[in-house]
């Protein structure tokens, strides 16, 4: 793989972060919306924690938690991506968009490697893959499996300029109680029964009576609180402020993100008048789909076209040069808005510090005591009803069957537990450690649920326990015992073979890969990879091919040929994905190797390529150097071949310097 | 039977490739490219320890879905690759290893020919005649 900005710890990490609910009354959104923003985009450039937060495991030993990071999001009741195992088409679209966008610089940083006789010019990072990654597994749906995706605490915020801000809190405070717990909603996810409730009294500055806010605040402690409660004052800014104070606009990189992934709509008033819920997709997107048919159909990656086709190929190129290229895919906010327009410095301080304190003194302790109480009731649990269990197993021996397991055993597949079931509650509490970075007792619960589920054939959740064991395994301090890649391996053959569930399969695969690169096992990583890739999507397949022939460069004695080969099979499946200027990138790579070495009919497959994509992307010169490259050679085609292969240079070439001409 | 048949010269070109099914014929020479890598591999592995009991014959290099791959190096840093068909499982190593034995033999009657010069392809039809033998019957 290539080399990543982000070390694999920060990687997985950034990975599982605890997720936190909002829901706002309007007058909050007014307020915030003044900054062209809504009040989770407004927190989400300071949720990464820059101090150390303190709490105790069940057995009282004082651990650090590092770097956290929290994700907050709107409380969204629409399911985003199904939550089979099969990504839907706006998912879809979402991440082709993302690896479009990204695209190498021009003439960016380049690393010579020289293996044996071979010197490559190819750059060592890939930014596309790590962009897709990210969105990738930003946009994971939740679950029933695992509980890292679920909510934990949920923010309501009202606005200090109401009437009666009890009120509305009591309001909010209900329909957060009937989301959860009515049954109507299947997204979002809730961890634990009774989600973590924390009140934010957001006070507008520059209007608004900063005396009665206070009074409000005092009101809220006594009720709720000290720790359960917060102020927040912003948009201190007054509108005649100087433009010449340069205010630091953190929101823009997020919001083009997140602007790709929803087009954002202020929903409907709904019935419920004190509530927005943004809808995150909408059903159809107006738009064009952006993956444009290619002038190259579904060919094998190593055919050359026969003559019979060419007149047809010649067709699709004419219809190419001929047909203007799409609009770009506008998005919903223009990149000219300013956001947080009315937002000092010093505002931005005070945010920081309301996640500081939401998650330290409500989020920390809230987890901390939830993992106590989980380990209280499995410690109890486990004493007595494993010993009888075992008791009557041993018992009444093979002839009769307990109760308990048949109930359970529908089906291997689709085995459900119920949410109190005790395999349930390990697994809980398993998470709940890993979110926080106690990854000793993460893994020991693990360990022991994924003991359980096996036992009972339940083989999804067997493949969450088995993939989040290896994981925390890695991420333990001293590393106490060696990275186990079989569980890994295990988990994702599962994923795919008994539950079909790729999506999940893929993020197996990608953290685990990453974890082998990191211990520089690029072998292994390569074969992972390689195992990943499938029919059904292509631009999945062309990215891990891409980085697969990296782990193959990155060897120590570099495997330069299967690289190349490698990147010829990813540029294939890029072109077929629709990403025409990645394939003609991995191709020009692939050349490198290839070039003058006497392999001649791969050379030449190689070079009709590039030829056909240039002149797809509209660089006519490079498309007629390839094209001439092949001409040049001795060439060792059949006849019929070489006619095709003057026909498409001539094609070309009169395209390129007869083009007034016509 | 072999579907394909390759000799590589030192500086790691070919001298010499006949595929059977002539249509797919770019697929077999991108397999024996990369197999080249794992040939290196191998020669570089053993090469240190002992530099003289080197085995010539490499045995497979590495399977792939439909076909297996077989090496074998020579003293003087030629390589002959057979790619075999892995549906055709009567194929044992000893037939494989024959098969070397008479590509080599065939390779030093092509060497001895002094018209021939070391680095140009193989263009013998003795050597070709071998090689056909060798090959499956196209269907």
């Amino acid at each position: 793989m290539a080399q990543c900005v982000q070390s694999v710890q920060e990687f997985i990490q950034d990975s599982f972060v605890p997720m936190v609910a909002v829901l706002c009354s309007e007058d909050a959104e007014k307020v915030t919306r003044k900054n062209n923003l809504n009040f989770s985009e407004l927190l989400r450039p300071f949720c990464r924690l820059t101090s150390e937060g303190h709490m105790r495991d069940p057995s009282n030993q004082l651990q650090v938690v590092k770097n956290l990071r929290i994700s907050v999001n709107n409380v969204v009741t629409r399911p985003s991506v199904p939550s089979s195992g099969v990504p839907g088409h706006a998912h879809r679209r979402l991440l082709s968009e993302v690896v479009l966008t990204c695209q190498p610089a021009e003439g960016g940083v380049a690393n010579v490697i020289t293996a044996g006789d071979y010197d490559l010019n190819i750059s060592a990072t890939t930014p596309w893959f790590e962009a897709y990654r990210e969105s990738f597994l930003q946009s994971m749906p939740a679950s029933d499996h695992e509980f890292l995706n679920h909510y934990l605490a949920c923010l309501l915020v009202v606005s200090s300029s109401e009437a009666v801000p009890v009120e509305k809190f009591l309001k909010l405070s209900q329909e957060q109680h009937r989301i959860q717990h009515s049954g109507e909603y299947t997204n979002p996810k809730w961890f634990i029964p009774n989600t973590l409730k924390y009140y934010v009294l957001l006070h507008d500055m520059s209007q608004g009576d900063e005396q009665r806010a206070d009074s409000v605040y005092e009101d809220m402690k006594q009720r709720y609180g000290a720790q359960g409660c917060y102020l927040l004052k912003v948009n201190s800014r007054t509108a005649a402020a100087g433009a010449d104070e340069q205010i630091p606009d953190p929101w823009s990189q997020y919001l083009h993100k997140s602007s790709l992934q929803s087009q954002v709509q202020l929903g409907p008033r709904l019935s419920v008048p004190s509530i927005y819920l943004l809808m995150y997709r909408t059903s159809e997107v107006d738009g064009h789909d952006s993956e444009e048919k290619g002038s190259l159909d579904n060919t094998h990656p190593l055919q050359l076209d026969t003559p019979s086709d060419t007149p047809g190929s010649l067709d699709a190129l004419r219809a190419v040069a001929v047909e203007t290229k799409p609009p770009p895919l506008t998005t919903g906010v223009a990149a000219a808005t300013s956001h947080g327009a009315c937002l000092t410095l010093n505002d931005h301080d005070r945010i920081r510090l309301f996640i500081q304190e939401f998650t330290f003194r409500g989020l920390l302790p809230h987890i901390e005591k939830n993992i106590r109480q989980l380990n209280d009731q499995l410690v109890s649990r486990k004493g007595l009803s494993r010993s009888l269990f075992s008791a009557t197993k041993k018992w009444f021996g093979g002839g009769k069957v307990p109760e308990k397991s048949i109930a359970e055993l529908k089906n291997t597949s689709g085995l459900l537990y119920p949410p109190e079931a005790p395999e349930l509650q390990i697994r809980k509490m398993a998470d709940l450690c890993f979110l926080v970075q106690l990854y000793d007792l993460a893994y020991s619960c693990y360990h022991t649920a994924k003991k359980d589920f096996l036992s009972d054939q339940a083989m999804l959740y067997a493949a969450g326990a088995l993939e989040m064991a290896a994981v925390s395994a890695f991420l333990q301090v001293g590393a106490p015992r060696p990275y186990p890649a079989h569980y890994m391996d295990t988990a994702i053959q599962t994923y795919r073979d008994v539950s079909k569930n790729m999506v999940l399969a893929e993020r197996c695969a990608l953290l685990s890969a990453e974890v082998l690169k990191s211990q520089a096992k690029y072998s292994d990583a390569a074969t992972l990879l390689i195992k990943m890739t499938s029919e059904d999507s292509d631009l999945r397949s062309a990215l891990l091919l891409e980085q697969a022939a990296h782990c193959f460069i990155n060897m120590r004695n570099p495997m330069v040929r299967k690289f190349a080969f490698h990147m010829i099979l990813a540029g294939h499946r890029f072109s077929k994905a629709g990403q025409k200027r990645h394939a003609l990138r991995c191709y020009c790579q692939a050349m490198q190797v290839y070039k003058g070495k006497g392999w001649s009919l791969a050379e030449d497959h190689i070079n009709f390529t590039i030829g056909r994509q240039s002149f797809t992307l509209r660089q006519p010169e490079n498309a007629v150097t390839a094209f001439r490259h092949i001409l040049t050679n001795d060439s060792q085609q059949t006849s019929t071949q070489q006619g095709a292969f003057l026909r498409e240079y001539l094609y070309v070439y009169k395209d390129t310097y007869f083009h007034d001409v016509d | 039977m072999a579907v394909c048949i390759a000799v590589i010269a030192k500086e790691n070109y070919p001298l010499y490739i006949r595929s059977v099914p002539v249509q797919n014929e770019l697929k077999f020479h991108y397999t024996v490219h990369t197999s080249l890598d794992v040939v290196e591999e191998k020669i570089s592995a053993v090469g240190k320890a002992m530099a003289d009991q080197r085995e010539l014959y490499l045995g497979l290099l590495y399977p792939t879905e439909d076909y297996k791959v077989y090496g074998y190096v020579t003293n003087s840093k030629v390589k002959f690759v057979i790619v075999a068909d892995s549906s055709n499982t009567s194929l044992r190593d000893n037939e494989i290893r024959s098969m070397f034995r008479k590509l080599h033999n065939s390779f030093t009657d092509v060497m001895c020919n002094p018209f021939y010069n070391p680095g140009d392809t193989i263009q013998s039809k003795a050597f070709d005649s071998m090689v056909s033998a060798m090959m499956v019957q196209a269907s």
